[in-house]
């Protein structure tokens, strides 16, 4: 049995300090790999179509929790990140820790095998690149705070 | 340290994946579903955002006869604890008339002073006749009798600083207190000697350095103050240093200017993780820094250290050296309310400002009656030894049922000596087993999850108290085990039995 130790983070937002426990990485692959199967199993489609799928739902899913919904889900923290997206949360706000380039490179990885099982063919590569592009930029040091001609700003 | 095996910490984070989707699933179906009814509070804003208490409605509200059990009696060693039923899923929860006399290692009863008192009661009940239940007033007002002022003493006596001050309630103390005491802009309080009225100079920026795994109560005053936040990993010592290094080095953040008063909070026992303070090195950083220590006893005074003085009598830490010492007198006192023990001026100081002080109602006298009872047994001035057998008694039982429950295999934080024990489940589907499953064998355990602790860590916190008997923990060690069995939460090898060894856990004193 491989055991692990925990460290406790000097976190203090309970949204985002569960991201610094051991596991997660793994976890999150592991959910991506699992869900490709489901889809294959259920679509009864090719491979690369399966990671298509994955890789948009992926976008979805990820844009929705990580870049659109603000604040915490507690009552508790009195509101202080409400005006911040849970990757704006993370860490505390620092940029280009692992955790943060782990997560922008997990797009990018997904990406190039939806692209590379589909064999480049429109229109699926359209849209891949189209998600990726938006997730990675999404992600950029610079973009941190700036909201879009006013899209998801607050009132 | 807490270890983890992998595939533990890899399906519990699966477990709360699975619970968090389906939690969205249903708020979205709830949406649609509230889409089609009309509803008569238009133009009226939400009381609470939808997101805000999604934990709550979705995973909380699904255990909820884990938590918040209301009893029937006294919390001592047995409890009788309300059966409750639920006809819509734990949503709403029924109380019956019937109860469970159930063993209780969920009161933080440790010297046993939760229930009748053979020296403290009649004395209670004296006072409480003689005053009345409350004094109805501030104490600036009409609300200090002579028994306040007598606890005030004791209090600063029993804790060895100079003068203390005392509040009705724990928690408010540290949120009204710190404050007070630090904040975007300090006052600095001077009392020339021969002067009566105190000097107050107005500086800014003050730094509040704690603990990560402090109490909500510090970290609401903390943000009430104002002043500069700054976490240090938990009982680390060498991240501390760095972190006072770096903002000393750094200043007041946009300015630069030097900080004008840097204050270190950490706890005497944390009380999710059992573990007792590093205090002999924090205290010395501090000093080598010229930071204000400020210590939380809440859990540790009256249950560690010889005479049951707290965590500085255990490691041998000079009183005058820790500035502030806190502590609340609901765990080992029996009673409720809070103090503040430090140097006379602080005292004077906190008596002109602190608004627990001046506007709060004070203690009621028959509790304040109960903790000065109560230090009086322990210190074995009302003429037994009975306070020596307490402290005895509780070291004794926490150490014994530390030892039992790691042979057992299961994963059990806390140092020794320390009476709070936590069991580690981490998965979130363990902790309702757990718990239904001892409260099925009349024992009844409190059982914490997110947000209280770290998502993965999920424990059972057990707390042993002097009043346990021997063939009561024996009979806690036998329900606990087969409802860990049952939930597979002993994640290390079990010790191997000797037999003399089954011979003596057996065996009644």
């Amino acid at each position: 049995m491989m055991y692990v130790r925990a460290l406790p983070t000097t976190d203090v937002n309970r949204n985002t300090e569960w991201f610094t426990y051991p596991g997660v990485w793994t976890t999150y692959i592991l959910i991506l790999f699992f869900s490709w199967l489901l889809v294959l199993s259920i679509f009864n489609c090719s491979p690369g179509m399966a990671w298509t799928i994955v890789h948009l739902a992926h976008f979805s899913v990820t844009y929705h929790l990580f870049h659109w919904k603000k604040g915490t889900p507690f009552g508790d923290d009195q509101g202080i990140y409400n005006r911040l997206t849970w990757w704006e949360q993370i860490d505390n706000g620092k940029q280009l820790t692992r955790n943060r380039k782990f997560l922008t490179l997990v797009p990018v990885v997904l990406y190039l095998i939806a692209s590379h099982t589909t064999d480049y063919q429109n229109p699926m590569l359209f849209l891949n690149t189209l998600a990726v592009f938006i997730m990675v930029v999404a992600k950029f040091p610079h973009m941190h705070k700036v909201r879009i001609f006013g899209i998801n700003a607050d009132q | 340290m807490i270890t983890i095996p992998y595939l533990t910490a890899v399906s519990t984070y699966f477990s709360y994946g699975l619970l968090f989707a389906f939690g969205q699933l249903r708020d979205y179906s709830r949406r649609i579903f509230d889409w089609w009814s009309t509803n008569n509070l238009h133009g009226y804003a939400p009381i609470c955002l939808a997101h805000e208490d999604f934990y709550i409605r979705r995973l909380y509200h699904r255990i909820q006869d884990c938590f918040g059990r209301p009893i029937s009696s006294a919390p001592d060693a047995w409890v009788d604890v309300v059966e409750r039923f639920s006809n819509d899923n734990n949503k709403t929860l029924k109380r019956t008339t019937k109860s469970t006399r159930c063993l209780n290692l969920g009161s933080y009863n440790y010297l046993g002073f939760g229930s009748y008192d053979e020296y403290c009661t009649p004395l209670v009940i004296d006072s409480l006749k003689k005053f009345s239940p409350s004094t109805c007033s501030s104490r600036v007002d009409a609300g200090t009798t002579s028994v306040h002022a007598e606890l005030e003493e004791c209090v600063a006596k029993y804790v060895g600083k100079p003068a203390a001050i005392v509040t009705g309630m724990g928690y408010a103390t540290n949120s009204a207190i710190i404050p007070v005491l630090i904040g975007k802009v300090c006052f600095c309080c001077y009392l020339s000697c021969g002067d009566v009225t105190p000097k107050t100079y107005v500086l800014q920026g003050g730094l509040i350095i704690s603990d990560s795994l402090n109490h909500t109560s510090i970290v609401n005053g903390a943000r009430g103050s104002g002043a500069t936040i700054r976490v240090f990993q938990h009982n680390t010592p060498a991240h501390l240093e760095r972190v006072l290094k770096e903002q000393i080095a750094e200043g007041q953040p946009r300015t630069h200017r030097p900080w004008k008063k840097i204050m270190v909070v950490v706890e005497g026992i944390y009380s999710m993780e059992g573990e007792i303070c590093q205090l002999p090195e924090i205290v010395s950083i501090c000093k080598k820094y010229k930071a204000y220590v400020y210590l939380d006893e809440a859990h540790s005074i009256g249950a560690i250290g010889k005479t049951g003085r707290g965590v500085c009598e255990l490691l041998g830490v000079d009183t005058a050296d820790v500035d502030i010492m806190m502590g609340t007198f609901t765990k080992s006192f029996g009673s409720c309310g809070g103090y503040i023990a430090g140097s006379k001026d602080l005292i004077q100081y906190l008596k002109y400002q602190c608004p627990a002080h001046l506007y709060a109602t004070s203690i009621s006298t028959p509790s304040a009656q109960q903790i000065i009872s109560a230090v009086k047994v322990i210190l074995g001035e009302d003429g037994s030894n009975r306070g020596a057998q307490k402290l005895a008694r509780i070291r004794e039982n926490s150490n014994f049922f530390r030892a039992e429950l790691q042979k057992m295999g299961f994963e059990v934080l806390g140092d020794n000596d320390s009476p709070v024990m936590p069991i580690m489940l981490y998965n979130p589907a363990k902790i309702p087993a757990f718990s239904r499953e001892c409260l099925r064998e009349n024992v009844a355990v409190v059982v914490v999850g997110f947000p209280a602790t770290p998502l993965l860590l999920a424990r059972a916190r057990i707390c042993i108290s002097a009043s346990h008997s021997r063939e009561d923990l024996i009979k806690a060690l036998q329900v606990i085990s087969k409802a860990g069995d049952l939930t597979g939460i002993k994640y290390f090898p079990a010790a191997p039995k000797k037999q003399e060894e089954v011979k003596d856990t057996i065996k009644l004193d």
